[in-house]
C-alpha cells in the first residue's frame, strides 16, 4: 500500500513538471466544446435570420403583375428591381433568387390559363434553402387564393381540389431540436477522458522504457504489480482533469452564449447536472486508463505508443456518434456496454429525464469489471520477464 | 555473499547460458570475463530476478531467489546495462525514490542521501534536475540510487563501458572502496586489463559456460602464461569480443 503511494506521488510529481504534455491534453479537453459552442451560434444565428429579416425579392418585370406584387407586398416581402444579368447574380451568390414575371403573364392571367412565373435560383447553395423555400410558399399561397377566388366566382366550393388536407403538428420542441445537435455532447466527455490519460500513460509505460529506466525501477524489492497500480492511478488525476475542464467548458457554454435568443432554446447544463455526469464518467477514467496501459505496455517506444492510442480513444466513441444520427433508447443491456450506457445516461441527463438507479448501478459495474479485467492483463504482462528483454 | 549453482537459460534455441557455477564472497570482487554475447548479463539477470533460469538455483546471503524474490531483491544493489534517471527529477528525487521504494524510513533515508552524495562528489548537483546532466553526472545518480539501501551484494554490468579516463577511474576507486568495506562485488567486463586490474576473483564465461574459474594466480599457473591476458585469450581461444 505504501508502495503504490510512493509510485503515484513520484509518478504525479514527474508528469506535473512534463508542462507540454498535460497542456496539450487540457487544450484538447477544451478543443470540443470550444467548437461545439462556435458551431451552435453559427447555425443559430443563420436560422434566426432567415425566418425573421424581411425578405427582399428581386423581381424582373414588376409591372406584369401589380396584383402578384401587392399580395407580396402585404407579406412584408420588399421588392426590388432584378440586377440586369440576374442568372450570373445567382450563380455567383450576389442574390439568393431572382422572381422573373414574363410580358405574358397578363394575359394568361386574365384569361384564366396558368400564368407562369420563372423562379431563378441555385439549388447547390444551401444557405438559400430557406429563403427559396419562403418564396416558393407564398407563391403557391397567391395561386391557391387566386384559384379558389375563381372557383367561388363559379358557384363551386374551393374544398372540392382539396382532396387531403395536411395539417402539420410538429411534436418537435425547440429545446428537442437543439438536442440533435448537442447528442455529440457525451462522444466528447468520453473522448477526452481518453486523450487526457493518454499522454501521461504513455509517458510512464513506453517512455520508462525508452530512458532504459524500466529495468532499475523494477529490479527494486516491490511486486511488479504495484508498479501497474500505482502508475495506473497517477494517470487518474490528469484524466479527471480533463474530463472536469470539459465539462466546465460546456457548461460554460450552455450557460453564456445566448440560446435562447439564437435558437429559441435553453439548455439544462446546471452545475448538478455537470457533477452528476462527472460522478457517472469516473469509471471511464479507470477504463480509460486501464486499457491505454495495457496497450502502451506492448509498444517500445513512445512514438509508437503514439500511434495507437488515438485509435483507442476512438472506438468507446463510436457508439456515441450512433447516437447523434439515430435515436436510441437507453434499455438494461446497452448499459452493460463500458462507455455506451454512460452516453445514453449522459445524453437523459442533459434532457433532464428521470434516469433509473439500476441502469447507473449496471452501467458503473459492468465499466469497473472491464476495467479491472484490463488492469488484470497489464499486471500479467509486467510479470512476464520479456516485458523488459525484448 | 552469492553462490550461483548450475544456472541455465535458453530463448528460444539459443542456450544463452549453460550450466554456470560459481560463488561470490563478501570483500571480494568477482569479476564475469567473457566476448561480447557470451551470457554474462544474461547470467547476472538471473541473479537480480528479472530472468527466471530454466534450471539450476541461485542463493543471495543464502536466500533461494527463486523462492525469495523480492527478499532477494532487497539484499542487492543493481547497476545494470540500462542507467535511465529521470530527467524531470532532481538528484535527491531520484535517490530518494529508490530509497523509498526499498522500504528505508525517511530519517534513515535522508542520512544515507547526504553520505552518498558526499561520497560520490555530487553535492553540486544534488538539487538540480536530472535534464542536462553528463554521463559522469548520471552514472553517480545511477549507482547512488543502486546503493542507497546500503546493500551487501553488489552486481555491476560493465561498469566502465563508455565512461571517459577520468570517470573510469573514479568508477574503480569507488568499486574498490565498496569491496575494502567488506561487500560482495560481482561484475561483468569484456576488457581484460579491467579484470586483471580489480578482480579478485575470475570467471571466464564462454559460449555460456564457464571456461575457468580461479583467482587471478590460479589463472596463470593453469595457463603456464606469464601475463592475464595471454591467459584469457588461450581459455577463450580467441580475441574476438574482447578488449
Amino acid at each position: 500500500m505504501k508502495n503504490i503511494w510512493v509510485i503515484f506521488r513520484k509518478e504525479t510529481l514527474d508528469s506535473i513538471r512534463d508542462t507540454r504534455s498535460w497542456m496539450t491534453g487540457l487544450f484538447s479537453a477544451m478543443f470540443g466544446p470550444i467548437m461545439l459552442g462556435i458551431l451552435l451560434v453559427l447555425l443559430g444565428s443563420s436560422t434566426q435570420d432567415d425566418l425573421n429579416n424581411p425578405l427582399t425579392l428581386p423581381v424582373q418585370g414588376s409591372e406584369h403583375a401589380p396584383g402578384l406584387i401587392q399580395f407580396l407586398t402585404s407579406q412584408d416581402v420588399i421588392i426590388v428591381p432584378a440586377p440586369a444579368d440576374f442568372e450570373t447574380a445567382v450563380k455567383l451568390g450576389d442574390v439568393d433568387v431572382v422572381l422573373v414575371i414574363p410580358e405574358e403573364f397578363g394575359g394568361e392571367f386574365s384569361s384564366n390559363k396558368s400564368a407562369t412565373v420563372q423562379l431563378v435560383l441555385d439549388s447547390s447553395r444551401q444557405s438559400t434553402v430557406i429563403v427559396v423555400l419562403r418564396i416558393q410558399t407564398l407563391l403557391e399561397g397567391y395561386s391557391s387564393y387566386i384559384g379558389k377566388l375563381r372557383l367561388i366566382v363559379r358557384g363551386v366550393s374551393p374544398e372540392v381540389i382539396e382532396a387531403i388536407a395536411i395539417e402539420e403538428i410538429d411534436t418537435a420542441t425547440p429545446q428537442s431540436q437543439a438536442m440533435l445537435l448537442i447528442s455529440m455532447l457525451p462522444y466528447f466527455i468520453i473522448f477526452v477522458i481518453f486523450t487526457g490519460a493518454s499522454p501521461i500513460i504513455i509517458d510512464i509505460t513506453a517512455g520508462e522504457r525508452e530512458r532504459k529506466s524500466l529495468e532499475p525501477l523494477l529490479i527494486n524489492p516491490v511486486p511488479h504489480k504495484i508498479f501497474v497500480v500505482g502508475k495506473l492511478l497517477s494517470a487518474f488525476p490528469f484524466s479527471m482533469a480533463s474530463l472536469a475542464l470539459t465539462l466546465i467548458s460546456f457548461g460554460m457554454i450552455f450557460n453564456i452564449v445566448p440560446l435562447e435568443k439564437f435558437l429559441g432554446i435553453q439548455i439544462s447544463l446546471n452545475v448538478i447536472t455537470l457533477i452528476e455526469i462527472f460522478l457517472l464518467c469516473l469509471p471511464v477514467v479507470f477504463l480509460a486508463s486501464a486499457i491505454q496501459m495495457l496497450v502502451a505496455s506492448f509498444t517500445r517506444t513512445t512514438k509508437e505508443a503514439g500511434t495507437y492510442l488515438p485509435f483507442i480513444a476512438l472506438i468507446p466513441s463510436l457508439p456515441g456518434l450512433l447516437l447523434a444520427f439515430f435515436s436510441v433508447k437507453s434499455n438494461l443491456w446497452l448499459m452493460l456496454i463500458p462507455t455506451f450506457g454512460q452516453q445514453l445516461l449522459i445524453n437523459q441527463m442533459m434532457r433532464q429525464e428521470p434516469i433509473s438507479i439500476l441502469y447507473i448501478v449496471v452501467t458503473v459495474l459492468a465499466t469497473i469489471l472491464v476495467a479491472t479485467i484490463f488492469t488484470w492483463l497489464a499486471i500479467l504482462l509486467y510479470e512476464r520477464e520479456n516485458i523488459l528483454f525484448r | 555473499m552469492i553462490k550461483v549453482e548450475q544456472l541455465s537459460k535458453s530463448f528460444g534455441k539459443i542456450r544463452a547460458v549453460q550450466d554456470v557455477s560459481f560463488s561470490a564472497l563478501d570483500g571480494q570482487i568477482t569479476g564475469l570475463l567473457g566476448p561480447n554475447g557470451a551470457g554474462k548479463s544474461t547470467t547476472l539477470r538471473m541473479i537480480y530476478t528479472l530472468l527466471k533460469p530454466d534450471s539450476g538455483v541461485a542463493y543471495i546471503d543464502e536466500i533461494d531467489i527463486s523462492q525469495f524474490p523480492i527478499e532477494a531483491r532487497s539484499r542487492i544493489g543493481v547497476l545494470s546495462d540500462a542507467q535511465g534517471v529521470y530527467d524531470r527529477l532532481t538528484t535527491r528525487e531520484n535517490i530518494r525514490y529508490f530509497g523509498q521504494l526499498q522500504g528505508m524510513n525517511d530519517q534513515d533515508l535522508e542520512n544515507r542521501m547526504d553520505e552518498l552524495l558526499i561520497m560520490l562528489d555530487m553535492m553540486s548537483i544534488a538539487d538540480r534536475r536530472a535534464k542536462g546532466f553528463s554521463t559522469g553526472e548520471r552514472l553517480k545518480v545511477a549507482i547512488a540510487r543502486a546503493i542507497v539501501h546500503n546493500p551487501n551484494n553488489i552486481l555491476l554490468d560493465e561498469p566502465t563501458n563508455g565512461l571517459d579516463v577520468k570517470s573510469t577511474r573514479t568508477m574503480r576507486e569507488f568499486i574498490r572502496k565498496l569491496r575494502d568495506d567488506g561487500k560482495c562485488i560481482v561484475l561483468t567486463s569484456h576488457i581484460m586489463q579491467e579484470v586483471a586490474a580489480l578482480c579478485d576473483k575470475i570467471i571466464i564465461i564462454s559460449n555460456g559456460a564457464v571456461a575457468a574459474q580461479g583467482t587471478p594466480d590460479e589463472i596463470l599457473n593453469k595457463t603456464r602464461k606469464d601475463n592475464l591476458e595471454d591467459a584469457f585469450i588461450e581459455i577463450i581461444g580467441s580475441e574476438e569480443g574482447l578488449a
